[in-house]
């Protein structure tokens, strides 16, 4: 207790207004484990090393420009792309003309992973979750109208890095751009993929190869590009506290520093060019404070490798809100998290935003809910006058507190993470992915029980859902037309150079050499993304992944004997005594969406739930699900989907189901599906489908349901 | 739907996914009816079994052992073996359910067309991986599977069960996993065919070898089990495909020099009597609790001993009385 006496009659008064409780009571326990306090005083500044400190000025906890907002507010830069290039193009040129500043790619999951639109591995995910992009002609397309010299370009790629960047490079110089004209950013941060989101191709050792390969070309060439956003979104995505995202973030990018020096090049020429790129959830305070507390870190953990230049230790960030916590139930409500999640981004000081559509846990984004959360920003920026103070919390008691506590608690696991001899090796052991999948179901079991509140979902829901807004969907004819140009190319290109070109590829990937600069020949000779991607992976081989379980999270969460987690206990016992077996349940995911924390949480819960569940491997074809469907004998498959290949996959999986002989094998489907979507899927067969924020227990409830009465 | 017991042996025969999964299941199920019907089909099937390799393996977790599947199965296959694999998942105390994740890790033999790869979890009936496993593995056999690997984790008692069904026993290891021979038990090692340390790759090539070094003095200590063999340690990478062949060369080693000097057979019969014994102790143990009047009276005696009322040896020779009376 404090000696204060002012704090001393406060906690008496306190008290005595709570019937004699003591304030302590009021403490609360954050998910990341830090325990905050209900009133902060001067006292709780004492000591602190992030106070005091100004802004653009080392250690940054106030932020990287000495001006700020008040001298140029944050760039508001919105990721869009969808089906293909000239589609996209057109929603670019619509929302600069309505005040966006800088353009933001998202690309196809079959360009992510490396395959042309006419591999038939991807056949359901072709244009789906972004642009589909084959060769340097789609590239083109998609930046036709757009001076690359003037407009700053983000894109979001990992996997197919090299590829990509040489076909923006070389639509560049056919635009008479030069290199060195460029400025944006690519993700590139491979990483995380391995983590969460799994959109790579190689092996981690040739992937860090390619990274170190960008930092070293663009250095030399184009000194005004970012050649990496380290990036948290995705781990916020999947399940991490902001604790575990600053950490893990922070870690990941002295990986890549170790890397770049590794291959000789000097801490100052490539450090100032690392960006990165934040998750803001709806823990308003925390991600005020964790944006601080970052900058506050990279400053201490860059500090080791004695730059020269002020900027080599100075983090930028771009932020985006949380996807993840947009619900399709009552689904304006979006709007209205979608704004405080901006407010906490701006308030913690990021470079740029991405503020999320309303409408994302329902479809892609429509021109009218890409305006709102386009507004949304342009409000906060131009109506708030938020704007005219730097860090306009600094010294705030909580925050700063809070801060601090941050600071403390990603210190202890990025130590722990230089234990384990760096983040490479910490995610080989799988510490990182079992941490978040940890904190991911810890969360779900939170929300299932109510303890979070998340209104429409699990408190305050409405009777009637009804949409009544446009939903956007991919025609089913992008794949087509993207197969023709891919036709089209291949025919009308010189094979002798596009092999040559391909053949020096390879070699530079097995005998050294830039694989950046060795494939811009391959990209203008009309090479594909496919190609270029196979000509290194003959040398390096794609990656598989393993996918890690944790059970017993999700129940750890529930009070003990907690009625609705008991009742379903029971009913998988009883099933057991009269079936001679548990309900078994394959949990699967088609194409190649990548995000499987829904997936893992699935199985995680329903594991302790007493279902006995499989998991399949990532990236299945319908085909393979429903052999191992059979081969383990399931009641019944879950198909999860969260990049829009629903409509396509899953009826598909049914069909060969069929053809097997695996007819009574139910289907339920689960992620990000449009309710419009239902009737079409059920249609095919599937027996139930679960949207976003579908408690776990409602879920299981009903699955348990549908087998009760087929087995009888 | 149950079907005839020839539909089901009809359908293994002509290596029918489907029909070999659904026996499976029936095998593995807790209802007596279940259990009934598939000791019919596995005693239909028993001709058509047990000329293929039975190769067990375990390891401590994280040592790798479905990705040594994986790397170790589609080499098989190749060959042109035709490859089972069984694998057996602990269940959840807690909750009885349980995560059958090895597929993940085995994602190019998953979707093999020569190899079956069924994941089973350890709870549920009486009698346990036992009598399960062993009649997946016949049946498998039958299934045309010359080739069938039964995967356990290296915790718990499965593994001694499997090792005496098996015709090889495989030991997986890492080094450099803290006290090298803490991970393990004893009693698995003594009934090892051959210990490989795995992950013998990148910078960890020179840990294995010294691990490798470090389990080949600790086997010397140990008797051998075989006068016709000694058991090796190997080290393999699953992750960069080395090593893998020596391990099945070593095998075939093995089942020669076992087949030549007639200890194979000798093997498989002690084996089929291990089974027996085993079957009866199992059958007994389930006549016995399943005996209504045992069921009645159970509770109440189990009381008394409690309460001290009734000593323990008075309490059983009352349980075991009825039996004999019954059957008299």
């Amino acid at each position: 207790m404090s000696e204060n006496p002012k704090l001393q009659k406060w906690a008496e008064l306190a008290s005595k207004q709570m019937k004699g409780k003591s304030v302590d009571s009021l403490d609360w326990m954050t998910p990341e484990g830090i325990k905050v306090k209900a009133l902060y005083t001067a006292e709780d500044l004492e000591g602190l090393e992030n106070i005091n400190t100004m802004p653009g000025m080392a250690p940054y906890t106030r932020g990287p420009m000495t001006t700020m907002y008040a001298g140029r507010p944050w760039t508001i830069r919105q990721y869009a792309g969808f089906s293909t290039a000239k589609e996209s193009n057109a929603f670019y040129h619509k929302a600069l003309a309505a005040g966006q500043k800088g353009l933001s790619v998202a690309f196809d999951l079959a360009t992510h992973r490396g395959y042309d639109s006419d591999h038939p591995r991807v056949a359901g995910d072709i244009g789906k979750a972004g642009v589909a992009i084959d060769s340097v002609e789609d590239m083109k397309i998609l930046f036709d109208g757009i001076p690359l010299n003037e407009m700053s370009v983000s894109m979001t790629m990992n996997g197919a890095v090299i590829p990509i960047l040489a076909g923006y490079i070389v639509a560049a110089e056919e635009q008479g751009v030069s290199h060195d004209q460029l400025s944006g950013t690519i993700q590139n941060d491979i990483l995380k993929e391995y983590l969460t989101r799994n959109t790579y191709i190689y092996p981690p050792g040739p992937s860090m190869r390619i990274i170190s390969d960008i930092m070293a070309f663009c250095s030399k060439n184009m000194p005004k590009y970012n050649t990496i956003s380290i990036s948290g979104y995705h781990m916020m995505e999947a399940g991490a506290n902001s604790v575990l995202q600053t950490a893990f973030t922070l870690a990941d990018g002295v990986e890549y520093v170790r890397a770049a020096l590794k291959s000789g090049m000097d801490v100052d020429t490539f450090a100032p060019r690392l960006s990165f790129f934040f998750g803001i959830g709806m823990n308003f305070f925390m991600d005020i404070a964790m944006l601080r507390a970052a900058r506050f870190l990279w400053h201490r953990l860059m500090s080791e490798f004695k730059p020269k230049n002020p900027k080599s230790s100075m983090l930028r960030t771009h932020c985006q809100t949380s996807g993840w916590s947009l619900t399709e139930q009552d689904p304006y409500n979006n709007v209205i998290r979608t704004t405080l999640e901006a407010m906490s981004a701006v308030l913690g000081g990021t470079q740029s935003l991405h503020t999320n559509s309303f409408d994302e846990a329902i479809g892609l984004p429509t021109d009218f809910s890409a305006r709102i959360a386009r507004n949304t920003q342009i409000i906060i920026q131009e109506e708030s006058q938020v704007c005219h103070v730097i860090d306009p919390l600094g010294g705030s008691y909580y925050i700063e507190s809070l801060t601090n506590s941050i600071v403390e608690e990603a210190q202890k696991i990025i130590d722990e993470i230089a234990g384990l001899g760096g983040m490479a090796k910490a995610i080989e052991s799988g510490m990182p992915k079992m941490r978040v999948e940890e904190s991911a179901a810890r969360k779900q079991a939170r929300i299932d029980q109510g303890l979070d509140v998340i209104v429409g979902v699990n408190k305050y829901k409405l009777a009637d859902e009804k949409i009544d807004f446009e939903v956007r969907e991919v025609p089913a004819t992008v794949r087509d037309e993207q197969i023709a140009r891919i036709k089209e190319i291949k025919a009308s290109r010189d094979q002798a150079t596009v092999k040559k070109a391909l053949d020096d590829l390879t070699n530079a990937a097995k005998n050294g050499g830039n694989l950046l600069e060795a494939a811009l020949p391959a990209v203008r000779a009309r090479a594909t993304v496919g190609e270029i991607s196979d000509a290194m992976e003959a040398v390096f081989g794609r990656f598989v992944a393993t996918t890690r379980c944790i059970s017993g999270a999700y129940s750890s969460e529930f009070k003990a004997n907690d009625d609705t987690i008991t009742a379903i206990k029971e009913r998988t016992n009883k099933f057991l005594e009269k079936q001679g077996r548990r309900p078994r349940l394959l949990v699967t995911k088609m194409g190649q969406d990548g995000h499987d924390r829904g997936f893992k949480v699935i199985a995680s819960a329903y594991a302790d739930l007493g279902f006995d569940v499989d998991i399949s491997p990532m990236f299945q074809t319908p085909e393979e699900a429903a052999k191992m469907a059979i081969e383990n004998d399931v009641h019944v498959v879950g198909a999860s989907s969260l990049a829009a290949g629903h409509k396509s996959l899953i009826p598909a999986l049914i069909k060969e189901l069929k053809k097997i002989g695996g007819e009574d094998i139910l289907v339920v489907a689960g992620g990000v599906i449009p309710p419009a979507d239902y009737d079409f899927l059920f249609e095919a067969g599937v027996k139930a489908v679960f949207g976003p924020g579908t408690p776990i227990p409602v879920s299981a409830d009903k699955t348990l349901s549908l087998l009760e009465e087929k087995y009888r | 739907m149950l079907k005839s017991p020839h539909e089901y042996v009809d359908g293994v025969l002509n290596r029918d996914r489907l029909m070999l999964a659904r026996t499976i299941t029936l095998i593995e199920s807790t209802l007596p009816a279940h259990q009934e019907l598939a000791r019919t089909i596995v005693d239909l099937l028993l001709p058509h079994t047990g000329k293929g390799f039975r190769i067990g393996i375990t390891g401590v977790p994280g040592a790798g052992k479905s990705t040594y599947i994986e790397s170790f199965g589609n080499m098989l296959t190749e060959l042109g073996h035709r490859v089972a694999v069984l694998a057996i998942d602990p269940s959840s105390s807690r909750s009885g359910g349980s995560i059958l994740g090895d597929k993940t890790r085995m994602e190019r033999l998953a979707v093999n067309a020569n190899a079956f790869i069924r994941p089973s979890p350890s709870s549920g009936t009486l009698g346990g991986v036992g009598r399960k496993t062993r009649e997946t593995m016949l049946v498998c056999e039958a299934a045309g599977y010359d080739v069938v690997i039964i995967e356990t984790v290296g915790v718990g008692q499965s593994e001694t069960t499997v090792a005496s069904m098996v015709d090889f026993f495989l030991v997986l290891m890492i080094a450099g996993a803290g006290d090298e021979l803490q991970g393990i038990k004893k009693g698995v090692l003594e009934v090892a065919d051959a210990i490989v340390i795995n992950k013998a790759d990148g910078d960890n090539i020179l840990r294995a070898e010294i691990a490798r070094k470090e389990y080949q003095t600790a086997l010397h200590m140990l008797m051998p089990n075989s006068p016709n063999w000694s058991p090796p340690v190997l080290t393999c990478s699953s992750l960069e495909h080395t090593g893998i062949g020596k391990i099945w060369e070593t095998i075939l080693d093995h089942r020669k020099k076992l087949s030549d000097s007639g200890e194979m057979s000798k093997k498989r019969k002690h084996q089929a009597l291990d089974w027996m014994a085993f079957l009866l102790e199992d059958g007994l143990r389930q006549w016995f609790y399943s005996d209504p009047q045992v069921k009645a009276a159970l509770p109440g005696l189990r009381a008394e001993v409690e309460n001290e009322k009734t000593s323990p040896t008075a309490a059983a020779d009352t349980l075991l009385r009825f039996l004999q009376v019954n059957n008299r």
